[in-house]
């Protein structure tokens, strides 16, 4: 027990030494020695939350109608917003600029889908624990069922772009495929948010 | 390199090998000498850049060209302001432009006459009441920047061009 408190300790703090570089993901493995079901699976979320939280992820889901950029996560220059169906208003669509790949030259990122997460899925200026309140809440996470969740992160073709940004884009923590995978392991234990 | 076909004004273009780094604003102001079509902020913030770009279906919308590679464009078919007067007769909106001495210096001009002429087109498809006219127009011009201050008129010429022919853009 104590073993587990201590490693639980170890993985939750932000300031550990032993804690693992912002850049990488603990797999689910490293938390089998939390014995307490709850905990454990509080825990996978809180390491997935270092990609939930990240500017990659979380410049598309803004609390407003505007989508923010770059890693300071400044609002999103030139002026653009939302618009009903997530790719903008209608003399200023998301695919006008941004293309189906990165356009290096001037610095503007691409993906076929790019486009902005609907208002309620809005995560900006909101704490780790009610983002996976959030995330759980079909009626703020596009009606999707926990496995959609994890199918999301793990495999959505616009949401893998996040570790593949090019250019001077920090990539997202770890990869795609660690991100599903705690994800996955978060719903196997129950799906308990963190406090 | 890539290959890039587009139409232009009614005129094809290539195909003609480009580098896949070369952005719309230099293929069309080095490679073509359309320098109507002007290279601002290369943000794609101030909009001077902006052009039309047809779709099949007959709808039209502006994008920028200074952040946009110019293979992007392979395959359709745009217009610029070299290409809104014909046979020498300048536009309706051209006209209202002048009239209202839109412009002073006239760097962002291009790209509020090709957003104005989307304007009109999309309204000729999709009328609005008159009640929203004004909001409507400037949703449309919205994202142009004129540092000489010039919205309010080019507000009014777009505004005149479509008083001018209420039935055709007005419920």
């Amino acid at each position: 027990m104590l073993a587990a408190t201590a490693l639980l300790a170890m993985l939750m703090s932000t300031h550990a030494a032993s804690d693992p570089p912002a850049e990488t993901l603990a797999t689910p493995e490293r938390f089998a020695a939390i014995a307490d079901t709850a905990t454990r699976s509080a825990a996978l979320f809180t390491e997935a939350g270092k990609v939930l939280t990240h500017p990659r992820c979380m410049n598309c889901h803004p609390a407003g109608d505007r989508p923010r950029q770059g890693d300071i996560q400044r609002l999103h220059q030139p002026p653009v917003a939302r618009g009903e169906d997530g790719f903008g208003l209608p003399a200023m669509r998301c695919p006008i600029c941004h293309q189906a790949a990165n356009f290096d030259p001037a610095g503007v990122p691409g993906n076929p889908a790019w486009h902005l997460a609907p208002h309620e899925m809005g995560w900006e200026g909101r704490t780790l624990a009610q983002i996976c309140e959030q995330i759980k809440d079909p009626a703020r996470n596009g009606g999707r069922s926990l496995e959609d969740i994890v199918h999301h992160v793990g495999e959505d073709h616009l949401v893998g772009w996040a570790w593949a940004p090019g250019g001077d884009r920090a990539p997202a923590p770890g990869t795609q495929a660690q991100a599903g995978a705690l994800l996955n392991a978060w719903v196997q234990t129950g799906a308990t948010c963190p406090n | 390199m890539t290959t890039l076909s587009v139409t232009i004004n009614g005129r094809t273009y290539g195909p003609t090998e480009v580098r896949d780094e070369l952005t719309m604003n230099d293929y069309l102001r080095e490679y073509l000498g359309l320098t109507g079509t002007k290279f601002g902020c290369g943000a794609a913030q101030c909009l001077s850049c902006a052009v039309i770009i047809d779709n099949p279906g007959g709808t039209s919308y502006t994008s920028p060209t200074c952040i946009v590679p110019a293979v992007s464009f392979n395959g359709k078919s745009i217009r610029t302001v070299e290409g809104h007067a014909k046979d020498g007769e300048l536009s309706a909106l051209q006209k209202a432009f002048i009239d209202h001495f839109a412009f002073q210096c006239g760097y962002c001009t291009a790209g509020f006459l090709n957003e104005g002429q989307v304007l009109l087109e999309r309204l000729a498809r999709k009328r609005v009441p008159r009640a929203d006219l004004e909001k409507t127009i400037a949703e449309a011009l919205d994202g142009h920047l004129c540092r000489c201050t010039g919205y309010i008129k080019y507000h009014e010429a777009v505004r005149e061009v479509i008083l001018a022919d209420p039935q055709r853009y007005l419920l």
